[in-house]
């Protein structure tokens, strides 16, 4: 199907759920609207329709080739890999949970707004533009060759698949919310109409129908994010204009005890200043350890890299970060005003509060039993597009960095294609099962998959990418120290043990700031110490990597599918 | 490589002014706050109606993210681009 068509159906498919959403949000009155589990019929048949949509789009996008299935045959552009970027980034944790963080937290939940964006600009100075060059379709693929090491690349694959599982199970608590909430399942029945839903399109189109349905699901998920905004901050008494700006004044006004119901008493007034004021929820090295690791583990996370191998050439890999992060800020500045709403209703409430901040907003501002159902598909749009993401590099990591690349190198085209298909449904299984038995809050998981990948794959790939002196020595030093760190640092952490809990030296949520920097030390250290046990055709093999990478002149590698321009300007050697 | 190495740094030292060095402000302006909690000068300021704190880390920073994101294309299409095309 040419590019026009998929424009023109998804358009239409679009056009036809907001007129239904349109009619039945007038049709449904106000007096209807509920946020108790329990099966509701508007809302359910909104939410069917984008399902249907999200598996059509995988029926038409069906691919046949292993770099269609892993890559989506290197088509994607600028705005549709921002798109695809930001709606594998933006989980049901950010949709639902950040704002009820924010709400709690004050201003130290807003670490978590910095760490997730910032780590946007480390992956685009350090990482995406030699990514695309390398040209291939995994990050344990560019680790394994870049190092020349099979071990690195096994480690590198069997990270991923942890990140994998890890960060898939947290979406399912979100995804289970939204199902009781809509058709009245339970969680269980939730974590397998999901894991069927995402199952159903990934194996039949790979990438491309995920990346394709990511693009759907940003429109999705931030339109049902951010509209209710503009109704909510009118009835708080703003302009209703700009409410990611009009809400500064309410905060204000809270911290001199002015909200909804009147004027809060000296004591009240003094704990919402508590939590809105810098070090009321955390200290300074909490705060700088938890940004940190949010941002590193941004940078290091394969899910969010292996999409830089979808583009068109390294140009777009570049452009596309800017316009990822753009679409993601679009959430992310507006997370804060449903936080702020919530503590001028209800300034003191807790965690009950917290939880359906997000989901309750349509409710307050009176928007029917229609739009509810559309917020709650925005929400489901977040959860499915990310475990979707995730399955895919977890997938791709077992079919083809260990069964394509290790166990079977002289696999067919056809029999990758397969395994690819085989790999991501055990992966999902997997997923269902861990995601019935979750082993902790969504934000915790997903933040433990920050150390994973801040403390693992960060040092690694970086390194890999602009020091030429490291090696597959130094390579598994730092890797392992990393991982063995972070799982360290859970266990203490589930143990109880007081230097690995929140106001420990090594939260094992925030473990990068100290882990990640003793990573890049020790791959350094132990590279030069080696140095001399690596074999002249093992350097050469990293070296002509490291060509692809820089475009250097001198490599002697296949040609690789991205933008290259032969060059000479460098005449020093590149030998590690 | 030597053009997008120095691109790529001079974004860097911005993106650690930005994500470090303010909350390394904030945490030394309010080290004169007795109770604690960080209050200073730049928690009472106002900024487009937000305590001028909570808006360099709501806002002011992310923005900042995306300006040097679209600084990082900018310098690349203008330095490394044309310095390959001159290669002999």
């Amino acid at each position: 199907m040419t590019k026009t068509g998929w424009m023109t159906c998804t358009g239409v498919a679009l056009i036809v759920l907001f007129s239904s959403c349109g009619y039945l949000f007038a049709a449904a009155g106000e007096e209807i609207y509920q946020v108790e589990p329990g099966f509701k019929l508007v809302p359910a048949i909104i939410m069917v329709t984008l399902l249907c949509v999200y598996i059509g789009v995988g029926i038409l996008s069906r691919v046949t080739e292993t770099s269609g299935y892993w890559v989506a045959g290197r088509g994607i552009g600028k705005f549709g890999n921002g798109a695809a970027i930001a709606s594998d980034w933006m989980s049901a944790a950010s949709f639902m949970g950040v704002a009820g963080l924010l709400y709690l937290k004050g201003w130290f939940g807003l670490g978590y707004i910095i760490g997730w964006t910032g780590g946007y600009v480390l992956l685009l100075c350090l990482i995406a533009t030699q990514i695309r060059r390398f040209g291939k379709y995994t990050i344990p693929e560019f680790l394994g060759d870049r190092y020349d090491c099979h071990t690195v690349r096994l480690i590198a694959a069997a990270v991923t698949v942890i990140i994998s599982i890890t960060y898939s199970t947290a979406q399912f608590k979100g995804i289970g919310l939204i199902c009781g909430w809509i058709f009245g399942m339970n969680y269980n029945a939730s974590v397998f109409f999901a894991a069927g839903v995402v199952c159903a399109y990934m194996l039949i189109s790979g990438m491309a129908g995920v990346t394709r349905n990511q693009q759907i699901q940003y429109v999705v998920l931030i339109s049902a994010f951010i509209i209710p905004l503009w109704i909510l901050i009118k009835k708080a008494g703003g302009a209703g204009i700009l409410p990611q700006l009009e809400y500064g004044a309410l905060l204000s006004d809270l911290l001199e005890g002015k909200v909804a119901s009147g004027t809060l008493g000296a004591a009240e007034i003094e704990k919402v200043r508590q939590i809105y004021l810098p070090w009321g929820a955390g200290s300074f090295y909490q705060f700088v350890a938890l940004v940190f690791t949010l941002m590193v583990g941004t940078a290091g996370l394969p899910h969010i890299m292996i999409r830089f191998y979808t583009v068109k050439s390294e140009e777009v890999a570049r452009k596309s970060v800017l316009w990822g992060l753009f679409f993601i800020g679009l959430l992310y500045w507006s997370s804060p005003v449903y936080a702020v709403l919530g503590k001028f209703w209800n300034p003191l409430g807790g965690q009950q509060v917290a939880d359906v901040i997000i989901l309750s907003a349509p409710e307050r501002a009176g928007m029917g039993i229609a739009y509810i159902g559309y917020l709650a598909a925005g929400a489901m749009a977040a959860g499915l597009s990310t475990v979707a993401g995730l399955l895919i590099a977890g997938a791709s990591a077992i079919a083809h960095d260990w069964y394509a690349t290790v166990f079977n190198p002289a696999a067919t085209d056809r029999q990758q294609l397969f395994v690819g298909r085989i790999f991501t449904a055990a992966l999902c299984a997997v997923v269902v099962v861990t995601a019935l038995n979750p082993p902790a809050l969504i934000a915790q998981i997903v933040a433990m998959a920050f150390s994973i990948a801040g403390n693992t794959i960060f040092p690694v790939v970086v390194l890999g990418i602009w020091y030429s002196g490291s090696n597959k020595y130094g390579a598994l030093a730092g890797m392992i120290w990393g991982l063995g760190m972070t799982l360290i640092a859970m266990a203490g952490w589930i143990a109880g043990i007081p230097a690995f809990g929140a106001n420990g030296l090594l939260p094992a949520t925030s473990s990068a700031l100290l882990v990640c920097p003793m990573a890049f030390v020790l791959n350094i250290l132990v590279s030069n110490l080696m140095a001399d046990r690596i074999s002249e055709e093992s350097a050469d093999r990293s070296d002509n990597i490291l060509r692809k990478l820089h475009n250097l002149p001198g490599q002697v590698d296949e040609a690789p599918s991205g933008e290259k321009l032969p060059g000479t300007h460098m005449s020093e050697g590149f030998k590690p | 490589m030597k053009a997008e190495a120095r691109i790529a740094s001079s974004v860097l030292i911005f993106w650690c002014l930005l994500s470090f060095g303010i909350p390394l402000l904030i945490f030394l302006a309010g080290l004169s706050d007795p109770s604690g909690l960080g209050a200073s000068f730049i928690t009472r300021a106002r900024f487009l109606g937000f305590p001028l704190h909570y808006w360099l880390i709501a806002q002011g920073c992310t923005i900042g993210y995306i300006l040097l994101c679209k600084l990082y294309c900018l310098l690349w299409d203008r330095r490394v681009i044309p310095a390959r095309r001159t290669r002999p």
